[in-house]
């Protein structure tokens, strides 16, 4: 297990720098909710807006 | 989280040191915190340290909602619960004035209706199963169980499919979120939220002595629980909002599904503003992702740092079964319940926002299922 868990953590780890290195950053780190309109933290609408 | 899954020493053992994986738990931490350093955002560095704290926290008390919920459930011991309840009241002495009183701040709402009943209900069966909820997967895969890296890997699919399902679901109907502070103002609603602590607790310790059970906490869950609704307050100081777990998983579980060429362009969830920002930013940019990487990398340096790492064997076929499918129904239930215990439960009350107490009440006949279900996957009831 500990072979597969540092293959894990390996994989993980070039997975997000290799995500953060080649997407645009949103500046301030934000959650859905941050959103106009959202009533959730997923950015649901509120059930009023629709 | 059955605390059997993780390869916890013996009492009075010797700590031995693991160097390969707390030298791998404290070099991912640190690299994360540096990229987000170099972006210039030092609270992206706060919460990644945040979760890291979280990740040591719930590890070294073995704080276990699921298993906290199970005893309740089958023995009538609510010492478990009554620790939860610590984390909330601690948590909401911020978060429900501080939401109410600076608009850069933010409690975690959500709608009623039946989209967060379903949700919950769901999530109750699968966290039973899978023997972990959002929190228990982070540290106990932190922690090196192997079962639990199925549970998360499924937990990810799950959360991608409730994404899909969340505006048919949303559809179904329901009404806007209900605040406490709209009503009452924030010491008003404040204070309202802690007599609704302090209710549930009356309620839970008369059902426990009337079955003649325990329902002191123990002195790690006082302790670990404190400590936990401290770090919860600085995450949601460093963030803006309470802590929340499972939208990480449907953010990553997007990215993979995406870079596999599945099409999100048509899918209701995927057009609503954050989520479509966050499916192409960096997954640094996501705060719930920040402390979910730091949870795991806590939990990953506590258990390294005092005992052989990831040591125990992979269990039997039927457990691992029973995380794949648990880690399912919790993904889809913590998307179309707006999420898990964390972000739905203790986020929502300590928000004072009626929907976490909802969300508490559709899990627990949820739980009860799953407790039922596990004794076919070779779980214990207990």
């Amino acid at each position: 297990m500990r072979k597969t868990y540092m293959a894990v953590v390996l994989l993980a780890l070039v997975a997000i720098v290799g995500n953060h290195l080649t997407s645009p950053s949103s500046g301030r780190a934000v959650s859905p909710e941050d959103f106009a309109g959202a009533c959730a933290p997923c950015g649901a609408p509120c059930p009023s807006k629709k | 989280m059955s605390t059997a899954t993780l390869s916890a020493p013996d009492s009075g053992a010797v700590p031995r040191i693991d160097y390969l994986f707390l030298g791998a738990a404290l070099a991912a931490t640190g690299i994360l915190v540096v990229l987000v350093l170099l972006d210039g955002q030092p609270a992206s560095a706060a919460l990644i340290l945040g979760g890291f704290g979280l990740g040591v926290a719930f590890l070294k008390a073995e704080f276990s909602y699921t298993a906290s919920w199970r005893r309740f459930l089958t023995r009538g011991e609510a010492g478990g619960l009554i620790g939860g309840l610590i984390v909330i009241a601690i948590c909401a002495l911020a978060v429900v004035p501080v939401a109410a009183l600076n608009k850069n701040f933010g409690g975690a709402i959500a709608p009623l209706g039946p989209s967060l009943i379903i949700g919950a209900f769901v999530f109750g069966i699968g966290m039973q199963l899978a023997n972990g909820c959002g929190s228990g997967t982070l540290y106990t895969v932190g922690g090196g169980s192997g079962r639990m890296l199925v549970t998360l890997a499924f937990f990810i699919v799950g959360s991608v499919f409730g994404s899909l399902s969340l505006p048919s679901t949303l559809a179904l109907g329901g009404v806007d979120p209900v605040l406490a502070s709209d009503y009452l103002g924030p010491w008003g609603g404040l204070l309202a939220t802690l007599l609704s602590i302090a209710l549930a607790a009356g309620v839970m310790i008369a059902m426990a002595r009337k079955r003649g059970a325990n329902w002191r906490p123990s002195r790690s869950y006082i302790i670990g629980g404190t400590v936990i609704g401290v770090l919860c307050i600085g995450v949601f100081f460093a963030g803006g909002h309470p802590w929340s777990v499972t939208y990480g998983y449907t953010i990553w579980g997007a990215k993979i599904f995406a870079a596999l060429g599945f099409d999100f362009s048509n899918a209701g969830f995927w057009q609503w503003p954050g989520n479509k920002q966050a499916l192409t930013s960096s997954v640094l940019s996501d705060t719930s992702s920040l402390t979910d990487f730091g949870m795991i990398f806590g939990a990953m340096a506590a258990a390294a740092a005092t005992n052989r790492y990831a040591a125990n064997a992979w269990p039997p076929l039927k457990s691992l079964l029973a995380a794949a499918i648990g880690g399912l129904l919790c993904g889809w239930g913590a998307r179309i319940g707006f999420g898990c215990n964390i972000g739905a439960f203790i986020g929502g009350v300590a928000s004072g926002s009626l929907h976490g107490w909802i969300w508490f009440l559709a899990a627990l006949p949820g739980c009860m299922i799953g407790i039922r279900l596990r004794p076919a996957f070779g779980l214990s009831r207990d």
